[in-house]
């Protein structure tokens, strides 16, 4: 990319190169989504069959083949700091119509599992990994529910974490082992204090 | 009643801890169709498939691995009612037993908990246990019905990790499937077909969690055209998809000002009304949306 | 084992002498194989005399080379070290024979396609496998003998299978040669897929005017000889003497020359059709691709040929009044049996054409689950004047007029699922093209929407046609369908797709869509070709014998392939194609007689205990068993044998030689892989 350094920075923002250059492709990157989605990303033609039964796609700018086409090119930055991410509601209907056999939303996995090595997660993805790191479940029990499975004749726990709770070590050395919860912990202290 | 089969029941999160009538449901109603539902001790959430394999793919597999070997040591296959959990304890329980490479990663970290995956049982939606006729099938399910859900429409959302992606599934068309709707018939109501049956209800992916608005209105299309179609009722085989398009209405009305009252509910809670369970055993009230006037139709 | 002995030399003549030569191929070869240290190696090989290399072996200093080294140092055997023996051999056995030694004392070693080519970044390794494939090579040309081909004489006469437009054009060019041609087609009219467009592109002419000519010359050509409802039962013999088994199937309607072969004077088939309206089955007429009724008895449309009716026995109830209606002609025989004709012919071309893949399968375009979507060909039907609506195109929901209307591109083409084809079907394209201009021109204000990935119109003025039909009005959206949805009131279609050039997912509310369906071989394709012994690719196309030098042969001699069912062909190209292999099958018949390669079986009959377990294995029918001197020994019919080994490797007895692929060969090639020079 070419640094302009005019002394106006919003002149340099209107103005910023937007040439596509061959040194923003990262093959690295290429290689990375191939192997982490298990799909030959690499192999996308373009024909937008996935973005054209998304249902993401119509209520926001989201464009699953975008994010193809930056996998192709190596586009890391550009695939990665994008919002729209985080929009795919994995339902796979991309997977099932590609006509090159690919996974889209495999890619779109495997995009997400390399912005999280960035750092790059909503914290609501986090928030999860610490509700099962301290109860086993990423939706728990509550009172309210306790008193009316009691009703129902169920448990007030159910025979999950809830009910054996010495279960959870196991889930906790397993989160340990991929520094999962001191990661999710860092991240959601530095967004939100 | 002849063999009874069993099945290690996982639970999941949304169906013990939200909507509890829907275990309860699919317990009492699967034991008159000889299906015997064993509690699986100590499982825990499946986990997400949408916050877990985003995050990332090797601890979504590690501790999906670890609910599949507690139900390894039971030498029971498991059986689940949750569309979410499906993806993950079906999907690893596939991948793990067809990887090597990924088999001996996971039990690498699950050494450090004693446990070994082996790869001895199958997984199953409790949706395609009632299906297939050499377990249940639409005939037996027919033949249990006490209270018919005579006059009623009832739209099917089928969901989208129980049968996508097809190429990792095995249950036949993902654009124009009818068999939820055949379970449906066998209760005595009638499914009605709707526009664009198959899309996603908004939740997955972690999209709920991100950007709840974008996905409500997801949720909202869907609701319009069950509307446009007439339909009394909708029903699902996934908890979460329920808590979408339950809770989802009341947020829906909250941010778009839009009201349904279309009452949601888990093909099981209906299988159950059918079996003449009453509301207060199937726990409707606790739904987000008034289930009443559908009741008022069949009771 | 080893010790079996050739029984046409029952002493090695002399020594071997070889001479092996090594071409560099340009740097095809010597870029990733050191030519040197090979050809220094292959100096120290038993039997080698001599030795050489060149650029380019198969030019004519390089053929000199061996020519003048023959001679010169008295060799027995040649050895090239070049590219596939695909492509030279017959030079290289010409060369043999222009020093003086018969052309089969050559043997190729294959280092280039098998070697240099994947192994382009292993130099060593490259080098070393050559040596091992030279070494392979001398051991067998040491013990190589002469062969001399046999010539067997041609029968004058053709025959074309399938009766499409390239079956027709290949029929008239063989017939128009002089060449009696059987043409055999299992419809009850010819014409195929031609007859049932409506226009043609890029010239737009009506297809019915330009094929029904054609149809009618095939009809009155006196050296073609018409045989409809008929299919290809059996097939023996080899190019020059093909008996081919033909199943003609019981139409129910004698032709006048048959009621005449009948005794019935002045009767048969006149085509009158006084028997269709007192039938009374109705049944979908597959012509009009179901869009139309037809009776139990039938012809597809009024210009057939030839003009007989037919009768559809799976729905005809015998009730007689045809036969009444039909009168003195006596042309109606309800108790018609299937004949089998056998013809003798000494070349076959196969023009079986295409067929549209079951589109229905790809769900998410709700093929046969939506009434408003609807095939191409299904198109054709409903534009065409002559088809079921008079060309007045109409949903098949209400009958209305469809005013906006999306053309789907590579509908299963390009597809690699599993479910469609992963190859272009190539002339979608250029129809749906044609199908948005003629919407345009019938129907004023109506828009077609044509969703593409590419345009491919590459033949000559496609791409004219191409600027043409945007400029009339038809919109271009590029991107592929995703899928559609119907509103179940209207029966319209919500066509959902991304437009990717804007970036922008696009849902299209339109009155009718149009899949322009992949397309694959017939269905009867694959029976017919095992008939011919002819190969086909991956996908079911029939396989030529070279993709670019020889796309009309087969390797099956005497057989030739022409149109859609060696791979998606349009008109022009078809019929290219078609007077080509005419062309070609007609060489040998010309030529009067064949030269077949000497790679026959032989028995070594005091071996042969006449247990006959060969005549059963032979897939030629090649074998026999015979009484000789009072024992029953295995007897070859050397012009039905195609060398392919299968006697020879089961003989439990060693009775049985093959010629220039001889146990004593092969072993010694073997031998020299596994241990090296020695024998």
């Amino acid at each position: 990319m070419v640094t302009k350094n005019y002394p106006d920075p919003k002149l340099n923002e209107k103005l910023r190169d937007r040439y596509y250059r061959r040194d923003q492709s990262k093959p690295e990157f290429t290689k990375a989504v191939r192997e982490i989605s298990g799909t030959m990303a690499h192999m996308c033609y373009q024909c937008g069959t996935c973005t054209g039964g998304c249902p993401s796609a119509p209520r926001s700018t989201y464009r699953i083949r975008e994010f193809m086409r930056r996998g192709v090119l190596g586009l890391d930055q550009e695939a990665l700091t994008d919002p729209d991410l985080w929009l795919c509601t994995t339902c796979y209907s991309c997977t099932d119509r590609c006509p090159r056999d690919l996974a889209p939303t495999d890619v779109i996995m495997a995009m997400r599992n390399l912005a999280f090595r960035q750092d790059i997660i909503p914290v609501n993805f986090l928030k999860t990994v610490q509700a099962i790191y301290s109860s086993g479940h990423g939706v728990p029990n509550n009172d309210v529910n306790r008193a009316a499975r009691e009703k129902l004749g169920l448990t007030r726990d159910p025979p999950t974490t809830h009910m054996y709770p010495e279960y959870i070590k196991g889930i906790q050395k397993i989160l340990d082992h991929y520094n999962l919860k001191a990661n999710a912990d860092r991240i959601v202290k530095e967004r939100e204090g | 009643m002849t063999t009874e089969r069993k099945y290690a029941f996982f639970l999941g999160c949304i169906a013990p801890n939200r909507y509890p009538g829907s275990e309860s449901a699919s317990i009492r109603t699967s034991k008159k169709l000889g299906i015997d539902l064993v509690p699986l001790e100590g499982a825990s959430c499946c986990p997400a498939p949408g916050a877990f394999g985003s995050i990332d793919l090797n601890v979504w597999y590690a501790m999906a691995a670890r609910n599949i070997v507690l139900a390894e040591q039971m030498g029971l296959d498991i059986a689940l009612i949750c569309n979410g959990c499906y993806k993950s304890i079906y999907e690893v329980n596939h991948k793990l037993k067809h990887n090597k490479e990924l088999r001996d990663a996971v039990n690498e970290v699950l050494k450090e908990i004693d446990m070994e995956f082996k790869g001895t049982i199958d997984v199953w939606h409790l949706a395609e246990l009632l299906y297939d006729p050499e377990i249940v099938g639409v005939e037996k399910i027919r033949a249990s019905v006490k209270v018919p859900l005579k006059g009623t429409k009832i739209a099917v959302h089928y969901g989208c990790h129980l049968m996508k992606p097809k190429k990792e599934r095995h249950m036949g068309s993902t654009e124009a499937p009818h068999w939820i709707e055949e379970l449906v018939e066998a209760l005595g109501a009638e499914a009605v077909e709707y526009r664009n049956k198959m899309q996603c209800c908004g939740a997955g992916g972690g999209v709920r969690g991100y950007d709840l608005a974008h996905s409500l209105d997801i949720t909202n299309e869907k609701l319009q055209n069950i509307v446009e179609a007439g339909a009394d009722a909708v029903t699902e085989v996934c908890p979460f998809c329920q808590l979408q398009f339950d809770r989802g209405q009341i947020e829906i009305e909250e941010k778009f000002g839009i009201r349904y009252n279309m009452p949601v509910f888990h093909y099981n809670e209906l299988l159950g009304l059918a079996q003449g369970m009453s509301p207060e055993e199937l726990g409707l009230d606790l739904h987000a949306i008034n289930t009443e006037p559908f009741l008022k139709k069949v009771l | 084992m080893a010790e079996a002995v050739s029984p046409t030399t029952s002493e090695k003549s002399k020594a071997p002498r070889i001479g092996v030569y090594i071409c560099h191929c340009g740097t095809n070869i010597a870029g990733s194989v050191d030519i040197s240290a090979v050809e220094e190696y292959a100096r120290t090989l038993p039997n080698v005399a001599h030795v050489d290399n060149y650029q380019y072996m198969c030019s004519t200093p390089g053929q000199g080379k061996i020519e003048e080294s023959i001679k010169e140092k008295g060799l027995t055997g040649v050895v090239v070290a070049a590219c596939s023996p695909r492509l030279h051999e017959p030079t290289f056995r010409t060369a043999t024979k222009e020093g003086g030694l018969n052309p089969f004392r050559f043997e190729m070693a294959n280092i280039r396609e098998q070697n240099s080519w994947v192994h382009m970044h292993d130099r060593e390794g490259a080098t070393e496998k050559a040596k091992d494939a030279i070494r392979i090579a001398v051991a067998k040309a040491s013990l190589l003998e002469d062969l001399y081909p046999k010539s067997v004489p041609v029968e004058h006469a053709a025959m074309v299978v399938g009766a499409g437009v390239a079956g027709m054009q290949a029929a008239l060019d063989l017939a128009n040669a002089g060449i009696k041609t059987y043409l055999i087609e299992k419809a009850p009219t010819i014409g195929g897929r031609m007859s049932q467009l409506d226009k043609t592109f890029p010239t737009l002419d009506c297809s019915q005017c330009i094929l029904t000519p054609k149809m009618v010359d095939v009809g009155r050509n006196e050296n073609i000889e018409l045989m409809v409802n008929s299919e290809v039962e059996e097939v023996e013999g080899y190019i020059g003497n093909f008996d081919v088994t033909i199943r003609r199937k019981a139409s129910g309607v004698l032709s006048p020359k048959e009621a005449e072969a009948r005794g019935i004077v002045g009767g048969g088939c006149t085509g009158c059709g006084d028997c269709v309206p007192v039938c009374p089955v109705t049944k979908p007429n597959p012509f009009e691709m179901g869009m139309a009724p037809r009776k139990a008895i039938y012809i597809y449309h009024p210009q057939v040929v030839p003009l007989l009716y037919t009768i559809d026995w799976d729905s005809c109830v015998k009730c007689g009044l045809c036969v009444e209606a039909c009168g003195e002609k006596k042309a109606i025989d309800l108790e018609m049996q299937d004949e089998l004709v056998k013809v003798k012919v000494g070349t076959v071309i196969l023009a079986t054409g295409y067929e549209l893949f079951p589109i229905e399968n790809k769900e998410e375009w709700g093929y046969k689950r939506y009434e408003n979507v609807i095939t191409s060909l299904e198109f054709e039907r409903l534009i065409c004047a002559s088809g079921p609506t008079g060309g007045h195109l109409v949903r098949p929901s209400d009958g209305t007029t469809p005013m906006r209307i999306a053309f789907v591109l590579c509908a299963g083409s390009r597809d690699n699922t599993g479910i469609g084809k992963p190859y272009c079907s190539r002339f979608c394209c250029m129809y749906s093209l044609k199908h948005a201009h003629q919407i345009i021109e019938k129907i004023p204000g109506a828009v077609p929407y044509l969703f593409y990935m590419d345009i491919r119109s590459f033949g000559k003025a496609y791409e004219e046609f191409y600027y043409r039909i945007q400029d009339e009005g038809a919109k271009f959206i590029r991107g592929r369908v995703s899928n559609i949805q119907e509103d179940p009131k209207t029966k319209n279609l919500y066509v959902y797709a991304e437009d990717t050039l804007l970036g922008r997912p696009m849902e299209l509310e339109v009155d009718m869509v149009v899949l322009a369906a992949a397309v694959q071989p017939t269905d009867l394709t694959n029976k017919t070709r095992k008939l011919f012994g002819v190969s086909c690719s991956q996908d079911g196309w029939l396989l030529e014998a070279h993709p670019k030098l020889n796309p009309c042969g087969t390797t099956t001699a005497g057989v030739y392939l022409a149109g859609a069912c060696q791979g998606p062909k349009d008109i022009p190209d078809a019929v290219a194609q078609a007077e080509g292999a005419a062309s070609a099958a007609s060489i040998p018949i010309h030529k009067g007689e064949v030269e077949l390669e000497p790679y026959y079986a032989m028995c070594i009959e005091e071996k042969c205990a006449g247990c006959g377990m060969c005549v059963n294995l032979c897939p030629y029918s090649a074998l026999s068993l015979v009484e000789k001197d009072g024992r029953t020994v295995m007897q070859v019919t050397e012009a039905k044998c195609k060398g392919c080994g299968t006697c020879g490797g089961f003989c439990p007895g060693g009775a049985i030689w093959m010629n220039h692929f001889a146990t004593p060969q092969i072993l010694a090639q073997i031998d020299a892989f596994l241990i090296g020079g020695e024998q």
